[in-house]
């Protein structure tokens, strides 16, 4: 039997009490009134053991009731061999070291400091401890793993790890802390063979108010885990940044002549209030300079002028933390999209479908469709099947097209196939090679409407809200009545109002050929008119193309689609290394700002820093606190740091199991109640005698 | 013992006038059956008038019931002036048997107050502690007995009992001859009590002392020991009564003889009164002794 708090036992000592009011009460209580003392002595009372403590049994039930308490105050418990196992009593504590690699450690010796503290971290780990290293910006990666750690021999372990911390350079990446908190996280909860270690991870960051959280609002952190903030300081927070908003198309279209939006943030912890933006030529000659000012704590929207041809790096001037000055900027370069058009439309018939095909695709910053017709019965040169991206078919006066739209189908692409008329049935019948398949002039009386349209599918997707998915305004004067059961694999995806399918897709190799039963000339429908015509038409072609979405900028780190194309891609990144990638994939090594290229192709796109990563103000421990993660600083040291803290730990857990201070205090009680019926029994029957 | 009204269930009576009352009537009650029947404090006896009585004397009422001429000739003179000496210290506050000597000693003297009146007897009060403290002359007239009632039933107050100075006082106050009972637990020292008393027999009264005693004072059978509190001093003593008891009994006779023999050489009728005794047997003994006393009288006046 041991005790969590002996001293309690001392209370046992109250003992003295009942015995000595037992022992009092002799002489306070029962004063009898007499008439007088005239004929009495005072006599010494008799000292016999009987006249001292009467009602022995009610003294001994106190007593036991005293004892009980002190007993029960003083927490016992039975120590029991190897009853438990304490975290971090036998077991080594095993350690996350997080170490932030953003482009922000690049500044003064953020670096360095980060590496000396890992470091003595990593000295300060006992031989049983277990320690891995992760380095995190935009995403974290593994330098050191618990099972390396093991297999080094302790002498090595530090070596090992020193070396891996000579790699950790900063580089240009956003700071990722939330995700690297996570994967630390996850390494911690794989479980190790045996007892339940301590768990830490510490973080060796700048803590800058730029680190995204992502992930860590209403994370399960498993219990044990604690995150201590070690904070690398830098001397000076001032910063001001530019970022390239790029993102608003519509006024860069507008404003031709001007140059690129550039936002200029100023930090609020900054001096200096008077900046510039200055591109630099690649010749290295000085070009106009375009002043700037932005009070502390403020952010202004500058548009230097357009640049010299080939400056493509916009400098910000009077900033003293010099990261993140620089800017990458290419002129948006519009996607091609040619779309080809095989039929005998003249360019200005405007009774035509070619006329309004043409109208239908303007220009814009990232997307340039050329609407190219080829008129007449002979094969589509090869080159443009090459570049199109997608066919509309016309009324064709012979056969001679159809073998190499047939290849181009086969190969992807989407042809969209109005019927002019029933005869046109039969080319698509040749060209579907579907021989059965032919059409009817259907008998429309008034007009026809579109109904049943299938929303799920991608050419309809963008109207499936009710605000736009109100197709009755469309009239069809004339239509074809087709019969789609002669088409393998046909799907409708309209109908018109009398049943008979208005537009159907029918696969054909990886490709799919889209016929209308009707056509978008005013003769036959409203349809080139209606608003839907235009958002038909690019939904087909995006889906034909597969065409990446292109930004005009990317952030480091961030992944860049590649075209689709028949070798792979070699990109060069600005500090001239080649990589090479599949056609169709994304690149993905975007580890630093700048230029990159494509090859073979024009392509080229610019990486800048992420903007978060301006933002030095170092955030307090509390912000992650906020979040939910368990930092050291708010939980109480799960790990004693003494051997006597460690015994005194487990006896509280031991004692915390057994609690036999709870059927102690029971006890109390129980013997208080039987004290108290005796009492009330002896009292009881004393009045008699009492009352002499 | 069961005719007679069991004191605890007297005291219970809280109206004095009423608990006399009581006492006094069951007395006649049971006076019928007793040997005892037919004689009383004072023969009155009525005398036919003769020429030169005085006409003061003449009984007019019984003139008018029966035309005859009477004189009421020794009824002055043969009627009794009795004074109640009750003792209200604050020894008489002890009390074993639910009830305090006080209340009994009250009851007792009103009692007999009631008793004496009904026979026309004239009764004075004067109730004492180490001072006098109520004092109600002899009278016999209505409402008398009532204000004696109210003296009697004032709560004791006073701390010592000191006989001399209210046995002195009396003296002072009582020229007339007369009956004097003194009803009192006599916890005061002997030596000066014979003095007093014979300030009053010498002063020609008739003495009748009545000493109160509780059964407790008489047996001490306390079993616990406990701090015994003097109620008149204040002091207290802590005792071992099964120890005690055999010097308090031998203290106590010693004083009792000494008041006896005081008694009895001053001619005094000394009672002994324990609380748990009924009134009407105190009474009897009231009228007992007057019975001796006047045998006494004729004895000596014979010889």
């Amino acid at each position: 039997m041991n005790f969590l708090a002996p001293l309690f036992l001392l209370g046992a000592l109250a003992i003295a009490g009942p015995v000595i009011f037992h022992l009092i009460r002799r002489t306070t209580r029962e004063v009898t009134p007499f008439s007088s003392l005239m004929f009495l002595k005072a006599t010494p009372p008799r000292v016999t053991r009987r006249s001292r403590l009467e009602n022995l049994w009610l003294l001994l039930l106190r007593c036991l009731v005293i004892a009980l308490l002190a007993l029960g105050f003083s927490r016992p418990f039975l120590q029991k061999e190897n009853a438990l196992a304490l975290p971090g009593a036998s077991a080594g504590k095993r350690t996350v070291i997080l170490v932030d690699t953003s482009a922000s450690m690049q500044r003064e010796d953020l670096a360095a400091q980060a590496r000396a503290k890992a470091e003595a971290i990593v000295r300060a780990a006992k031989a049983e401890d277990e320690i891995a290293l992760l380095a995190f910006d935009r995403a974290p990666r593994t330098l050191l793993n618990f099972e390396q750690w093991r297999k080094a021999t302790p002498d090595a372990r530090v070596a090992q790890a020193m070396q891996k911390m000579q790699t950790v350079v900063p580089g240009w990446s956003g700071t990722g802390l939330g995700t690297a908190l996570l994967q630390a996280a996850e390494m911690l909860n794989s479980p190790s063979e045996g007892q339940s270690p301590a768990l830490e991870i510490v973080i060796v960051s700048d803590m800058q108010e730029g680190s995204r959280f992502d992930g860590l609002q209403g994370y399960e952190w498993q219990r044990g885990i604690t995150v201590r903030v070690e904070p690398v300081v830098a001397k000076k927070l001032a910063n001001a940044a530019a970022q390239w908003i790029a993102d608003s198309e519509e006024v860069e279209t507008a404003n031709e002549k001007s140059g690129p939006r550039i936002r200029v943030m100023n930090s609020a912890e900054a001096h200096g209030e008077q900046f510039a933006l200055e591109w630099s030529a690649k010749n290295g000659a000085p070009a106009e300079k375009l002043d700037v000012y932005v009070p502390a704590g403020q952010v202004r929207v500058a548009r230097p002028p357009l640049p010299e041809p080939g400056a493509e790096r916009l400098a910000l001037l009077g900033d003293e933390v010099s990261f993140d000055n620089a800017l990458f900027i290419l002129k948006p370069q519009p996607v091609q999209a040619p779309l080809l058009y095989v039929g005998n439309d003249a360019n200005e018939d405007s009774t035509g479908a070619f006329y309004f095909l043409g109208r239908a695709f303007q220009k814009t910053p990232s997307l340039r469709v050329d609407v190219r017709a080829t008129r007449g019965d002979a094969p589509v040169p090869a080159f443009q099947l090459q570049e199109a991206q997608m066919i509309v078919l016309g009324e064709m006066t012979g056969d001679a097209a159809l073998p190499g739209i047939r290849q181009f189908v086969s190969d992807g692409k989407t042809v969209f196939a109005p019927l002019a008329n029933a005869a046109s049935a039969g080319t698509l019948a040749r060209l579907l090679e579907a021989p059965a398949f032919t059409a009817t002039e259907a008998n429309v009386k008034d007009y026809g409407m579109l109904a049943q349209i299938d929303f799920q599918h991608p050419l309809f997707s963008a109207f499936a809200d009710p605000r736009f998915s109100d197709f009755t305004k469309i009239h069809f004067w004339k239509h074809r009545r087709i019969e789609t059961t002669a088409l393998t694999g046909a799907r409708v995806l309209a109908s018109f109002d009398d049943k008979n399918p208005a537009i159907v897709e029918v696969p054909l190799g990886k490709g799919r050929v889209i016929i209308l039963a009707s056509t978008w000339r005013p003769a036959d429908s409203q349809l080139a008119l209606s608003s839907k015509f235009v958002p038909l038409l690019y939904a087909m072609l995006e889906q034909s193309s597969k065409l990446p979405p292109r930004k005009a900028q990317y952030f480091v780190g961030e992944e860049v689609p590649l075209p689709p194309g028949a070798q792979p891609f070699k990109v060069r990144k600005p500090d001239g290394v080649e990589i090479e990638t599949a056609a169709g994939s994304s690149f993905a090594d975007t580890d630093q700002p700048g230029i990159y290229g494509v090859t073979p192709g024009t392509l080229r796109f610019a990486v800048n820093l992420a903007p978060d990563e301006s933002k030095l103000t170092p955030i307090g421990a509390d912000r992650l606190g906020s979040l939910g993660v368990p930092l050291a600083s708010m939980l109480k040291p799960l790990v004693p740091h003494s051997p006597e803290e460690a015994a005194r730990a487990q006896a509280a857990e031991l004692e915390s199991r057994q609690k036999m201070w709870r059927w102690l205090i029971v006890a109390a009680l129980a013997v208080l109640l039987i004290e108290t019926l005796i009492a009330a029994r002896v009292s009881h029957a004393s009045p008699s005698h009492a009352a002499i | 013992m069961s005719n007679y009204l069991d004191p605890a269930a007297l005291m219970a009576i809280r109206n004095l006038e009423l608990r006399a009352r009581s006492v006094v009537e069951g007395f006649w009650h049971g006076l019928h059956r007793s040997p005892y029947h037919g004689f009383s404090v004072e023969f009155t006896e009525y005398r036919p008038y003769a020429p030169g009585d005085d006409p003061r004397y003449l009984d007019w009422k019984l003139v008018g019931r029966t035309d005859r001429y009477y004189i009421k000739k020794f009824e002055d003179e043969t009627n009794l002036r009795c004074h109640l000496l009750v003792d209200n210290s604050k020894s008489m506050t002890f009390g074993s048997r639910g009830f305090t000597k006080a209340a009994y000693a009250n009851t007792f003297a009103a009692t007999l107050a009631y008793f004496l009146s009904q026979q026309g007897d004239a009764v004075g009060l004067l109730t004492f502690d180490e001072a006098v403290r109520e004092y109600l002359p002899a009278r016999n007239r209505p409402g008398h007995l009532r204000q004696l009632m109210l003296a009697l039933e004032k709560a004791p107050g006073g701390a010592a009992t000191d006989l001399a100075a209210p046995l002195k006082r009396i003296a002072e106050l009582v020229r007339k001859r007369g009956l004097v009972v003194l009803i009192s637990d006599l916890l005061a020292p002997v030596e000066t009590l014979e003095t007093s008393l014979a300030m009053l027999t010498a002063s020609g009264h008739e003495v009748l002392l009545f000493h109160l005693a509780d059964p407790a004072e008489i047996t001490f059978d306390f079993a616990a020991p406990a701090r015994f509190l003097d109620l008149e001093t204040g002091r207290d003593l802590f005792l071992e009564p099964a120890v005690a008891r055999a010097e308090y009994t031998r203290q106590r006779d010693a004083h009792l003889a000494a008041v006896h023999a005081i008694c009895e050489r001053l001619g005094i009728t000394h009672h002994r009164l324990i609380t748990d005794q009924p009134l009407e047997l105190a009474l009897f003994d009231f009228l007992n002794a007057r019975r001796a006393r006047g045998k006494i009288v004729r004895r000596k006046a014979a010889a």
